[in-house]
């Protein structure tokens, strides 16, 4: 038995409805990281199905007619008619979350206020999917964080849990009820619960997020970037610093009776459905450059140049990437069918993205050997072998 | 062996200079798909053969089958519906997707399509324009183009349904592809396509005035105006797709208006 690395599972076992192997992570709380041990992976069960998969059985049974009358029974009770905002979007400018704003805008006389956390560093498409969700009729908060902060967390999170993105998730998590806090809204409206796609089965049957993903927890010990909060000074960042990326108080939350809702708890949420609809309501675009890096699709995941570099260390520590994630997604949703899942993960998975990976670089303020070095490091040895100087994974997806 | 003579039987270039109505149906396994900007595979309710059958009685004048996913997959699925195709449908009959070589293109016309539309491998391997078209004929060689446009205002070609973008300009392309012994061109506007809000005119317009070649377009086209612009912009042929799909077109209706637009078409 090899040794495993990030505590995954030492044996791999990949679905047999669609493509996902048990060393795939589930969402978990961001600010006690230390390391890249601190995961959960998703569930199988004993007949080799995901619980993921599971969970899209299930969805077949789910009655959406008396979902949509819970949703109207949701706005009926937060629509305000007095001028002010009664529901946040937390928003990319991405097809997900225009559908979401775009649909309780005009199908459920909402008046939304969309928010959103700056990629790390925006792409010209990503910029302009952005003001065209503006364009399209929505007032926008965008709340952008210090460039030298956020470069450091990046580049701590990047080598010490090899996840570069962390930054951007865990801002993204918090921007939201803060601006509900700030502009006094109390529903806010998530799009797609991420236990659709990797957590457990019980996390969909709720319309709520867990709000200990954006709230503090008694006398806890906060870490960023792998870094104890308290270290950060010997990183060059000061506690001020840090008021965008620490948990909100969960006695203001409540207080001010904010609830985080799902819209695909609502709604038979589908991605390729939502591109069509953005497609349709707006001037949003696809990929310029065609098909994204790593993958085969050309609308998800646009906005930031790290986007890539998320995509791809996951593949590196789970050895499963970009177009693994979205054959999951496409097969669950009956576009494909396994076999051709696996014939685009052969295609595609895996495939490194260089297109801003010398700007990722230079962002991080890291060298490209030492890039390389935190990279092949987190190849687990269960999961990867060396063979003629070229990096082999040892299980694939059949 | 096939011979040359198979794709004879119908006349390509109407000599009356008519104007051709044609549906494109893209074929996913043994599904019909519509996306958007080629991405996506939303499926539609019934099998291919029973919209073909429908355009066919509805008075057609050609049909293109693309198997949308051929070049992802290296495979093809079409010949099956092509060969059920040819026992009720009695218009030419093109062929695209995941036509790699010679030996496939004569399979494509063995199961019953009357010209093959090649895409990626000519982009790959631009000799194959030339084998086809020397072995059966101009007639029966399609050049199928996707065109995207770029910022500095020129086009380029793109293969891989639109996932993999080349720095080849488009009327450089056509031109090429007439030269090599393409007989048609099938010009799919990539940044118009699956939203029926009108065609690519000027894409339209460059290519029919570079090549001597017919051009059917295809790409947004949702109404009988949109016919009409890009016929007026060159076409000789339109490829009609999500608005027959989703019945928001009917053939008829189409010619009849197309005729009240001045529009010379097919009865």
């Amino acid at each position: 038995m090899s040794e495993t690395l990030h505590g995954l599972p030492d044996k791999v076992i990949f679905c047999k409805k669609c493509c996902i192997s048990n060393q795939r992570p589930s969402t978990k709380r961001e600010f006690s990281k230390k390391t890249t041990k601190d995961t959960e992976t998703v569930g199988f069960g004993d007949d080799g199905i995901c619980d993921t998969c599971k969970w899209f059985e299930f969805k077949k049974t789910i009655d959406w007619n008396e979902r949509e009358k819970q949703l109207q029974a949701l706005c009926d009770k937060f629509r305000r008619n007095d001028g002010t905002y009664d529901v946040i979007v937390p928003s990319s400018g991405g097809k997900d979350s225009f559908y979401v704003a775009h649909q309780l805008k005009h199908k459920y006389g909402m008046n939304p206020l969309t928010v959103t956390w700056a990629p790390h560093q925006y792409t010209q498409i990503g910029w302009d999917n952005f003001q065209s969700m503006i364009d399209a009729g929505f007032d926008n908060v965008l709340v952008t964080p210090n460039g030298q902060v956020h470069r450091v967390l990046t580049k701590l999170a990047f080598e010490n849990l090899v996840n570069p993105f962390q930054p951007f998730i865990i801002g993204q998590k918090n921007v939201a009820p803060r601006a509900a806090l700030q502009y006094g809204v109390q529903l806010i409206m998530y799009g797609e619960n991420q236990a659709e796609a990797h957590n457990k089965f019980d996390e969909n049957l709720s319309p709520l997020m867990d709000i200990s993903h954006f709230c503090k927890k008694e006398n806890e010990d906060l870490y960023f970037g792998g870094v104890h909060i308290n270290d950060l000074k010997n990183h060059g960042i000061e506690d001020k610093d840090m008021f965008l990326y620490k948990p909100l108080e969960e006695s203001d939350i409540r207080k001010a009776g904010i609830e985080v809702h799902f819209y695909s708890f609502y709604k038979n949420w589908s991605p390729q459905e939502n591109y069509y609809y953005a497609m349709e309501h707006s001037g949003f675009k696809s990929n310029p450059d065609g098909r994204s890096e790593g993958t085969y699709t050309k609308f998800a995941s646009l906005d930031d140049k790290i986007d890539g570099q998320h995509y791809y260390t996951m593949f590196i520590k789970f050895g499963q990437g970009r177009a693994m994630n979205d054959v999951n997604r496409d097969i669950r949703d009956g576009f494909i069918s396994r076999e051709e899942g696996i014939e685009l993960i052969n295609k595609y998975d895996g495939e490194f993205p260089s297109k801003y990976f010398q700007e990722v670089l230079d962002y991080m303020g890291i060298t490209a050997e030492r890039y390389w070095e935190v990279i092949d490091k987190a190849r687990s040895p269960h999961l990867w072998e060396k063979v003629d100087g070229e990096w082999r994974l040892l299980h694939k997806v059949h | 062996m096939v011979s040359g003579d198979c794709c004879t039987k119908y006349i390509r270039i109407d000599p009356s200079g008519m104007k051709r109505v044609i549906a494109r149906l893209d074929i996913k396994g043994n599904k019909l798909v519509k996306g958007i900007h080629l991405e996506g595979w939303r499926y539609l309710p019934d099998s291919p053969n029973d919209y073909c059958n429908k355009y066919y009685l509805d008075g057609i004048d050609e049909i293109i089958y693309v198997d949308a996913v051929a070049s992802l997959y290296n495979r093809d699925s079409l010949k099956e519906i092509i060969k059920k195709t040819t026992d009720n449908v009695f218009v030419p009959l093109t062929v695209g997707g995941g036509i790699r070589t010679i030996e496939d293109a004569i399979e494509i016309l063995r199961s019953g399509a009357d010209k093959v539309a090649i895409c990626s491998q000519a982009v790959k391997t631009p000799e194959i324009i030339s084998e086809v078209a020397s072995r059966f004929g101009n007639q029966c060689m399609v050049l199928s183009i996707q065109a995207k446009k770029n910022k500095n205002g020129s086009y380029s070609v793109w293969y891989d349904v639109a996932r993999e973008k080349t720095e080849i300009d488009v009327i450089e392309w056509a031109v090429r592809g007439e030269e090599a012994g393409a007989g048609e061109i099938l010009l799919t506007g990539i940044d118009h396509e699956g939203l029926e809000k009108g065609m690519d005119l000027e894409l339209i317009k460059k290519v029919s005035e570079a090549v001597s070649i017919p051009v059917i377009a295809s790409g947004g086209c949702g109404s009988s105006t949109h016919f009409a612009d890009a016929v007026n912009s060159g076409a000789d042929a339109v490829a009609v797709a999500k608005s027959l799909h989703y019945g928001k077109m009917n053939i008829k209706s189409l010619k009849s208006e197309l005729g009240k637009l001045g529009i010379d078409i097919r009865k």
